[in-house]
C-alpha cells in the first residue's frame, strides 16, 4: 500500500528548519512528485472557467479582440496616431499581457482560496501557485486562435516562419511569471489587499511598457534622453524585452516598417537567466513562509 | 542541520510527541491589511504579541490504540491534531508520526463546490497523495458508503450538508490509513449515518490502526477509546484511563462553571 503513495509514510516534524539549498531542493521534489495533483488542479480550474458563462471558453478568443478594438479606437481615432497595421502591432502585446495579468491574478488567490484544505490536509502548498500559472498557459494558447484569424484575414503578408519563435519567447515569459506568482501567492496570505495593489501596479506597468507604442518611440522621448537611468530601466523592463520580442516575430518593426524577424536572443537570454534567479529567490520566500500558512489563514 | 533520525527497529509506537509547543504570532494572525500592519509598526501596542496554543505536550501512542483528546473550547485540541497531521509545524519540541495519516479534520469543508462529487474524490485523493489507479478503484466503495447515488456526477453545491459530511467521511476513512485523525466528526449526519460511521471507526480501531479523536461526546470516550488526554489552555492536565480523565474533566468544568456563575452573581467581569 505504501508503494502506491506519493507521500512519505514516516514524518518527523520538529522546530528545526532546513537551510536555503535544502528548501529549494524540497520544492523541486514536491512539484515533481505531485504532478498528478497539479494536473487535476489545472483541469478543475479550466473546467470551472469554461462553465460559468454563457459563451464559456469562447471568451478567451473574443476578449483579446475586444480589448484590441478599444485600444485601436483610443489611439488611432482619439490621439490620431498612425502606425502601419496598428491592430496587429498592439495585438502582439495584448496577448502576452493578458496571459501575465490573469496568471498573476490567479496566483494571488491560489493559496488563500484553498484555506480550508490547507487547514485540513498536509500537502506541498507550492503546487497551488504552480498549477495556477500552468493553467494560465491555456489562456495564452487560446489567444493564438484570434491571432491566427487576424493574420489570415488581414495581414497575410506578415505571416512567416518567425511565428514559431513565439514558443521560446513564451517559455521565458512563463519562467518570469511563475517567479512572480509564487511570491504574490505567499505574500497575499499575510496582506490580503495585495490584489488591490497589484491591479494598479499592473496597469501602470502596462502603460510604461512598450505595448501600445514601440520601444524606439519611448527611447526617443526627451525625458529618457535626459535621464540615462530611466533609459536603462525602460530597456531592462522585462516586458519591454518580451513585447519587443513578440512584436518582432509577429509584426516586425514599425519605423522603419520591416517584416517579421528573429527576436533579440541576447536580451531574451539575459531575461531568462534573471527569471531563473528570481524564481530561486521567490521559491525560497514561499518555502520560508509556507509553515505559517495554516496558522494565518 | 539535524538529519532525520533512523527508525529504531524496536519502536512500535505510532506517534511520539515530545514536548510540542505551538506559538502563534498575533501580529500576523490578526492583521491582514497593509494599513493595519503599518499602524501596528507605528504604535507598538503593549498587549501580548504571541501566544502558545500548545505548550509542552508529550505523549506516545502505539498502533491499535485509540486516543481521545478532550477539553473546553480553545484548549488547543484541533491545533494538536493539525500538528500530528503535519499541517502545522511545532514551534518547540518534535513529533514523530509513523505510518500513513488521514486527516480530513473538518469533513467536507475542503470540497470544491463547482466540481462534481467524482472530481472531488479524485482531487482529494491527489491531495492526499494516493495513486490515481488506487483511487479509481475506491470510488465505487466511497459512493456506496456515502450513499449519494446519482449525485456523484452533480456539483457538490447541489448536495445537502448531510451528503457533504457523508462523502467527506467516506473519503477520509476509505484511504485505509495507519493513523486516523478525527475532529468532531461523529456529530455529523443523521442518526443512521452516525451509527454507520461509529461502526467504521470501530473497524479501523480493530484493524490495529491508531486513532486520535477530538470529541465532546464523553460516552464515546469511555466506551471506545482506551486512552484519553485532557487539554486546557494548551497544557496537558491529565493523561490516562478514559473514565478517570472524563471524571477529572467533568469536575473541572463544573468548578469553572461555578466560578463563572459566582463571578456573574457578584457582578465581577468574567475572566
Amino acid at each position: 500500500m505504501s508503494a502506491t503513495r506519493e507521500t512519505p509514510s514516516f514524518n518527523r516534524h520538529s522546530s528545526v528548519r532546513p537551510g536555503p539549498i535544502a528548501l529549494i531542493r524540497e520544492a523541486l521534489a514536491e512539484v515533481g512528485s505531485r504532478r498528478r495533483l497539479i494536473q487535476y488542479l489545472v483541469q478543475a480550474d479550466l473546467k470551472k472557467k469554461g462553465s460559468d458563462t454563457f459563451l464559456g471558453n469562447l471568451w478567451w478568443v473574443i476578449d483579446p479582440l475586444l480589448q484590441m478594438l478599444v485600444y485601436v479606437i483610443l489611439v488611432s481615432v482619439i490621439f490620431v496616431r498612425s502606425t502601419p497595421d496598428y491592430p496587429l502591432f498592439i495585438f502582439a502585446a495584448i496577448l502576452p499581457w493578458k496571459w501575465f495579468t490573469s496568471s498573476i491574478g490567479d496566483g494571488i488567490s491560489a493559496v488563500v482560496s484553498q484555506d480550508k484544505l490547507i487547514k485540513q490536509i498536509q500537502f506541498p502548498k507550492i503546487v497551488l501557485p504552480f498549477a495556477a500559472t500552468v493553467s494560465g498557459i491555456v489562456n495564452f494558447a487560446f489567444g493564438m486562435i484570434p491571432l491566427a484569424i487576424l493574420l489570415i484575414l488581414f495581414y497575410r503578408d506578415r505571416i512567416s516562419p518567425n511565428l514559431l519563435f513565439i514558443l521560446p519567447i513564451a517559455s521565458v515569459q512563463f519562467t518570469f511569471t511563475l517567479a512572480i506568482a509564487l511570491f504574490v501567492s505567499a505574500v497575499n496570505v499575510f496582506f490580503r489587499d495585495l490584489g488591490n495593489v497589484a491591479r494598479h501596479v499592473l496597469r501602470l506597468w502596462f502603460y510604461l511598457s512598450p505595448g501600445l507604442y514601440s520601444l524606439t518611440l519611448l527611447e526617443g522621448s526627451s525625458l529618457l534622453r535626459d535621464h540615462p537611468i530611466l533609459q536603462t530601466l525602460a530597456t531592462a523592463n522585462p516586458f519591454a524585452i518580451l513585447f519587443t520580442a513578440y512584436r518582432s516575430v509577429i509584426y516586425g518593426t514599425d519605423a522603419p516598417n520591416l517584416p517579421p524577424m528573429a527576436p533579440d536572443w541576447a536580451a531574451l537570454g539575459g531575461l531568462l537567466v534573471l527569471s531563473i534567479i528570481l524564481l530561486a529567490l521567490t521559491t525560497l520566500v514561499f518555502k520560508r513562509l509556507e509553515p505559517s500558512f495554516a496558522k494565518v489563514l | 542541520m539535524a538529519l532525520p533520525s533512523p527508525i529504531p527497529a524496536a519502536a512500535t509506537y505510532a506517534i511520539d510527541a515530545d514536548g510540542i509547543g505551538v506559538r502563534y504570532n498575533l501580529r500576523f494572525t490578526k492583521k491582514t491589511t497593509f494599513r493595519q500592519s503599518f499602524s501596528g509598526l507605528l504604535q507598538r501596542e503593549d498587549g501580548a504579541k504571541e501566544f502558545w496554543a500548545l505548550r509542552d505536550v508529550s505523549f506516545r501512542i502505539v498502533h491499535g490504540e485509540s486516543l481521545a483528546v478532550i477539553g473546553p473550547n480553545g484548549a488547543g485540541k484541533s491545533t494538536l491534531l493539525q500538528v500530528l497531521a503535519g499541517i502545522i509545524l511545532p514551534s518547540a519540541g518534535s513529533v514523530d508520526v509513523r505510518g500513513q495519516v488521514s486527516s480530513l479534520l473538518t469533513l467536507g469543508a475542503g470540497f470544491d463546490l463547482d466540481l462534481t462529487g467524482r472530481d472531488n474524490i479524485l482531487l482529494a485523493g491527489a491531495f492526499l497523495g494516493i495513486d490515481s489507479g488506487e483511487m479509481q478503484r475506491r470510488i465505487r466503495g466511497i459512493v456506496e458508503y456515502a450513499d449519494i447515488g446519482d449525485f456523484i456526477d452533480a456539483p457538490i453545491k447541489t448536495y445537502s450538508s448531510g451528503m457533504r459530511a457523508r462523502l467527506g467521511f467516506a473519503i477520509a476513512t476509505s484511504v485505509d490509513p495507519d493513523i486516523l485523525l478525527l475532529d468532531e466528526v461523529l456529530a455529523t449526519g443523521d442518526a443512521t449515518f452516525r451509527a454507520k460511521s461509529k461502526a467504521r471507526v470501530l473497524e479501523l480501531v480493530r484493524g490495529a490502526k491508531a486513532i486520535v479523536l477530538v470529541t465532546h461526546d464523553m460516552n464515546w470516550v469511555t466506551e471506545y477509546c482506551n486512552r484519553a488526554i485532557l487539554l486546557e489552555k494548551g497544557h496537558v492536565i491529565i493523561e490516562g484511563d478514559p473514565a478517570e480523565v472524563v471524571r477529572v474533566h467533568e469536575e473541572r468544568s463544573a468548578k469553572a462553571k461555578a466560578e463563572r456563575d459566582a463571578a456573574i452573581a457578584a457582578g465581577r467581569p468574567v475572566a
